[in-house]
């Protein structure tokens, strides 16, 4: 899975740089959303297929939101790490990790409030996020647990990288990270404002 | 959010209309999917002006921006759900 994930990203890349027009892949890729939606609809019949799922999930309580918490400090933490190895500030290094694989949300907020040259590296770094997230799933979840694949992924695992989720890991994990992808997603333009704010 | 709903449609179809004998079409169907998606993002890279300069004069500074803050997800992450959740008995044994 890895290696045409690879051989996918690159030939997308070598394509899109050619200049090429094959209508067939042109197509694809102007209708991506829709093949975002059918894969999320497969996503959904494989969580309903699994019985007994929900209870397992509402047996958490509020231990639900230990991963998002984990991803959103962890996150935060690197940004300011971030600081003093590339020279920006730590608002500026916070905001950018504030973007939680949000690329395009992050690349376009932080271009605003910071211009245009953070905005593009927030825009490169969380589309590097949610890339190498792809890469990184099997073997977290090999080495460490399934519930931490969710966290290099942060705010992309209720859509682009949940497939890789349900294919490395279980049906209520994909639940969890579902519910992750939501809490991070509404915490990406909080965060950026309180970064922007406060250091 | 319609992502989201979209996929409780399928959570519907899926437990009370979809043969259990399509379940392997179902996860093929899903990287085929996932593979589209993957190349999709590719091509509309390759598409985005002066993407090249971009990642030659800002790569590292971005790599380290996506590198640090994973990592320090991960490390957050992992002793909390071996704490709280009992992660260590969720590991891939199979793959």
């Amino acid at each position: 899975m890895v290696i045409l994930a690879v051989v996918a990203l690159v030939g997308g890349i070598l394509y899109g740089l050619s200049g090429v027009e094959v209508s067939a892949v042109s197509l694809l890729a102007q209708n991506s959303d829709l093949v975002l939606y059918l894969l999320m609809f497969l996503v959904g019949i494989s969580i309903g297929m699994h019985e007994g799922i929900l209870q397992k999930i509402k047996q958490y309580h509020i231990k639900i939101f230990i991963i998002p918490f984990g991803i959103i400090l962890g996150s935060l933490i690197g940004g300011a790490v971030c600081a003093p190895l590339t020279g920006y500030s730590l608002s500026a290094s916070t905001m950018v990790a504030s973007g939680l694989g949000w690329y395009s949300l992050a690349g376009v907020t932080i271009g605003n409030l910071a211009g245009a040259q953070l905005g593009s590296i927030a825009f490169l770094s969380n589309l590097m996020r949610e890339i190498f997230s792809f890469f990184l799933i099997p073997p977290i979840s090999r080495h460490l647990n399934y519930y931490t694949c969710i966290a290099p992924a942060a705010a992309t695992s209720e859509d682009t990288t949940l497939s890789m989720m349900i294919r490395f890991t279980d049906e209520k994990t994909v639940v969890l990270a579902v519910f992750n992808g939501i809490i991070c997603s509404a915490a990406v333009p909080l965060l950026i404002s309180l970064c922007n704010a406060i250091f | 959010m319609d992502v989201i709903l979209v996929m409780c449609a399928g959570v519907l179809v899926g437990s009370w209309f979809f043969p259990k004998k399509y379940k392997k079409v179902n996860e093929r169907l899903q990287v085929v999917c996932t593979v589209a998606l993957i190349f999709c993002m590719g091509v509309t890279l390759g598409r985005r002006e002066g993407f090249l300069e971009e990642l030659s004069t800002l790569g590292l500074q971005s790599f380290l921006f996506f590198l640090i803050p994973s990592l320090f997800s991960v490390a957050l992450v992992y002793p909390l759900t071996c704490r709280f959740m009992n992660g260590r008995e969720k590991r891939n044994k199979r793959r």
